[in-house]
């Protein structure tokens, strides 16, 4: 006989079942499409943004993320625990559809069977193995939620209740299946396709063929009862992650990553600025607070969260949501989630790239952020006021006299595009390298490596302007774009091709942000560009060891994916890395991004001493970084972590160029 | 209630400075500009003031072209209208001359409030204010680091030598100087940046208002010349404080 077996044994497939299930099941996919309903309103009570177009790319790089989980297994274990149930439940939600599509549909209407044969023990086997997988998953994320970890999750009576229903419909599918083997199946070969089956089967042999057939008829309607409340409390629990999620990696940002929406300033119907409002928020924004399902690995990653700041990307993104889904949704944004939250956060974007769930959560705060500023004038303090207010009057937000932008490359043998505008790169210095003392030391060590390998540089001196990045972070659209326009309109006078930046947050901004406002030009972080130049031989440096760790810049590292260039140049010049536990997309911020580096840091414990004790884990001499704002940071951090005489902050450049063969000396 | 707010745009004090080639003042090229630090003080008590008690904000500035660009920024902070009094040679003008021009203007229009600053970062003559309100016979305070007004009468705190405070009470029409710590000048938000491109500023010829001719006139203007270095003590701690009571009992009057 082939191996097969009767769909609907026992429960009978006359009107008396089929009527019964079918109404069942189509109502609980009406409310299942009201309680979508219901929440897609809300949604769209924000404003539009385009997040469908490409679509088909769109659905199939969705598709990709979530069958394979993997934005869910970045986290390993509990990771791969939601894998494994994930993807048994797959396997049972195809096994299922096959039957009904056998039992319901090829049978019923053109006596079509084709779960039989070899294929039906295929599927059988995939079925059981699925079920048991699925229990094994299941209980190890129960294990972590409720007895090793408690304390790292949120748990409340969603979590409770997911649990219990889905170990109730995988424990009755298999009360079900052990049932009818004991009647049919027991003692034939066939019932080894069926190894789980057969375990409960043996387990209920001793029970009369009658009983067994009445347990077998009401755990079956019991399952397929279950079955319906959880279709019913998808829309109701956090079980509509399982749409929501799917949904938001097909409507997910395709990037440029971190590059902020641009504000229409000269638009004269606009009244408001930024985000105060539910509706001055986009429909993704509401979204993503539907898809959030409070994993925490966000929190667990923020800066400011660690060191004792009132700011959780977690909770900004739960309270938008309360907000959002509440009867009277005109809840002021800012109070709810709080002026020191918005403030605390680096922009660093660990919370935005770990997040499973494709939750934005830094676009979020900015516009905020921009309400604030744009709409109120407020700012985290009077020193950031003072260096906006400095920055709109000499273009760099330290106050220091606009004309002496270029003092620093005195006697360098450098002109101003001003002065020579054929050059083969132009050197946008950024503010930092151009009047901090220590940062100065790192403009004039690229320039160095510029020369020894025969590159023409040129800088736009006190025609340069801030990029505007930390004042764009902070929400001063208004300013950044001045700055911006000035900076724009003064490269394209140059007819400039290619620009170089030492500073990620200036790169980042050229690179991306001034691409709205017509910028142009090829930009290069200097870190690639050196690569270039030592692999193509025009910059030669001799190898001389010595012991360090390597800081990821927020800005090379998580918004521009820059790991291994520096790592490359760290190598090249005899640099042994021992990494921080922290490193490449799990660096820890240095404090100073999202224009936190014009703000003390007041509220909590610093943020920058925090990595410098990182680094001093790692027991290196040097901690090397690629960033002006980081290497502030750091100097300041290695003495308020009293380490000052055993590690010593370097950027990059720095080591370089004391490693450099001039062309003179070379064989 | 009608109020004045005299500004001035002084260059930014962080700027590399050079003497003119007259000799007379600095040279004007390569300097960021920005409004006087204690003019705004003054914008932000006079847009204050307007807002408790309604009324007409007027904010009048002298100087060349690039001056509206500061005005700009308090017609962002809240005044209504802008007073341009162009005139490419104010540098050159003594305090009286510059409050005669404000007076000129001033007399017809009844202001019952006029705010100044306490003196301007560059020439800091601390005058322009006082001698604005003699030219009006109207009341005038100095120095004022509190501001309230109720029932015509205004009542500020001034601040004196050693930290002391004085109270004083005057009837409007009158004129206050403003000191640090009188407020905290707020940041423009940026609809009121928008509007403020379409206030109405309108340009006077300085000569229409400058009736009187200078008391005074600046005759050079110089670096202070080099002096010795400082002296630095260094040793044990009692004897370095020894020393530095030697010095001090010699060479001041402080222990006397």
């Amino acid at each position: 006989m082939e191996a097969t077996r009767e769909i609907y044994w026992n429960v009978g497939h006359g009107w008396t079942t089929l009527v019964p299930m079918y109404l069942l099941t189509i109502a609980a996919i009406g409310v299942l499409a009201y309680g979508g309903m219901q929440r897609v309103k809300v949604y769209r009570l924000g404003k539009p943004i385009d997040r469908t177009d490409d679509l088909w790319q769109r659905i199939a790089d969705a598709a990709a993320t979530v069958l394979g989980q993997a934005k869910v297994i970045r986290v390993r274990w509990p990771g791969l625990a939601h894998g494994a149930f994930f993807w048994s439940f797959f396997v049972l939600f195809i096994g299922t559809s096959l039957i009904v599509l056998q039992a319901d549909f090829s049978d019923l209407l053109f006596d079509i069977k084709f779960l039989k044969g070899t294929f039906y023990k295929l599927f059988s086997i995939s079925l059981d193995l699925a079920g048991l997988l699925a229990l094994v998953g299941m209980g190890a994320l129960f294990v972590r939620r409720y007895l090793v970890n408690s304390a790292a999750l949120d748990s409340n009576w969603n979590d409770a209740f997911m649990h219990g229903l889905l170990f109730l419909i995988l424990l009755t599918g298999f009360v079900i299946e052990g049932a009818r083997m004991a009647v049919t199946e027991l003692g034939t070969p066939l019932s080894y396709w069926s190894p789980v089956g057969l375990v409960f089967a043996k387990a209920m042999s001793g029970m009369e063929a009658t009983g067994l057939q009445q347990l077998h008829v009401f755990t079956w309607w019991f399952h397929l009862l279950l079955v319906m409340v959880f279709i019913v409390s998808i829309p109701f629990t956090k079980f509509r992650h399982i749409a929501t999620i799917a949904l938001n990696m097909v409507f997910a940002d395709r990037g440029p990553i971190g590059k902020l929406q641009t504000i229409e300033l000269e638009n004269e119907e606009a009244e408001s600025f930024g985000a105060v409002q539910l509706t001055d928020l986009s429909w993704k924004d509401i979204f993503d607070t539907d898809a959030c399902i409070k994993c925490r690995r966000c929190q667990d990653r923020c800066p400011a969260y660690a060191t004792d700041k009132p700011l959780s990307p977690m909770k900004v993104v739960s309270d938008l949501g309360g907000v959002a889904f509440s009867p009277t949704p005109d809840a002021n944004l800012i109070e709810t989630v709080g002026r020191d939250a918005l403030w605390s956060c680096t922009t660093c974007r660990a919370c935005q790239d770990i997040c499973p769930a494709g939750v934005e959560h830094v676009g979020k705060i900015v516009e905020m952020r921009r309400n604030l500023v744009l709409m109120e004038g407020e700012f985290p303090g009077d020193e950031v006021m003072t260096a906006m207010e400095a920055t709109e009057v000499n273009g760099n937000p330290l106050g220091m006299g606009y004309a002496s932008r270029g003092d620093w490359a005195d006697n360098l043998g450098i002109k101003t595009l001003d002065e020579d505008a054929e050059v083969d790169i132009l050197y946008f210095v950024g503010c930092y390298a151009s009047f901090d003392k220590r940062n100065i030391a790192v403009a004039r060590s690229f320039v160095a490596l510029c020369q020894a390998a025969g590159i023409k540089v040129g800088i736009l001196g006190k025609e340069e302007k801030c990029c505007g990045e930390p004042m764009r972070k902070m929400g001063n659209e208004y300013l950044y774009q001045s700055q911006a326009m000035e900076n724009i309109e003064t490269i394209k006078a140059y007819g400039v091709k290619k620009i170089v930046t030492t500073c990620p947050h200036c790169f980042n901004t050229l690179e991306k942000d001034y691409r709205d406002l017509g910028l142009t030009a090829e930009v290069v972080p200097y870190v690639v560009f050196l690569e270039q130049l030592i692999a193509s031989g025009r910059l030669q440096l001799k190898s001389e060891g010595f012991s360090c760790t390597y800081h990821d810049s927020c800005y090379l590292g998580r918004h521009n994916g820059i790991y291994q260039p520096p790592r490359t140049l760290i190598a090249k010049a005899g640099g042994q890395i021992t990494e921080m536990g922290r490193n490449r997309d799990q660096a820890f911020c240095c404090s100073a991004g999202g224009g936190r580096i014009l703000a003390e840091e007041k509220l909590g414990s610093r943020i920058n001493i925090k990595r410098v004790q990182m680094a001093t884990e790692a027991k290196a001499d040097v901690l090397v970084s690629n960033c002006p704002f980081c290497l502030t940071m750091f100097e300041d951090g290695v003495k308020g972590a009293g380490v000052e005489e055993s590690l010593r902050p370097r950027d990059i450049a720095e080591i370089l160029v004391e490693r450099v063969v001039q062309p003179s000396a070379r064989g | 209630m009608n109020i004045l707010v005299c500004i001035k745009q002084v260059p930014d004090m962080e700027s590399k400075f050079k003497v003119n080639g007259e000799g007379n003042w600095y040279d004007s090229a390569g300097l960021a500009w920005r409004m006087n630090e204690y003019d705004e003080y003054a914008v932000e008590q006079a847009v204050q003031l307007k807002e408790q008690a309604g009324g007409d904000l007027t904010v009048l500035c002298i100087g060349p072209e690039r001056v509206k660009e500061t005005m700009k920024k308090a017609l962002a902070m809240g005044c209504d209208r802008g007073v341009h009094v162009a005139d490419d040679d104010s540098y050159k003008k003594d305090p009286f001359s510059i409050a005669s021009i404000i007076a000129e203007h001033a007399k017809t229009k009844s202001y019952d409030v006029i705010f100044t600053g306490l003196q301007s970062q560059d020439r800091g003559s601390a005058q322009v204010g006082v001698l604005t309100a003699e030219s009006l016979g109207i009341p005038s305070v100095t120095t004022i680091v509190g501001f309230e007004f109720a029932n015509g009468t205004i009542t500020v705190k001034r601040e004196l030598e050693g930290g002391v405070k004085a109270v004083v009470k005057l009837p409007v029409p009158a004129l206050v100087t403003c000191q640090l710590g009188l407020n905290t000048p707020r940041y423009p938000t940026l609809p009121n940046i928008m509007k403020a491109k379409k206030k109405e500023l309108i340009t006077v010829a300085v000569a229409d208002l400058l009736k009187e001719s200078a008391l005074e006139e600046t005759q050079a203007l110089y670096f202070p010349e080099k002096k010795g270095g400082g002296l630095v003590l260094e040793g044990d701690i009692g004897e370095m404080a020894d020393k530095l009571i030697k010095i001090l009992k010699e060479k001041t009057a402080v222990l006397a």
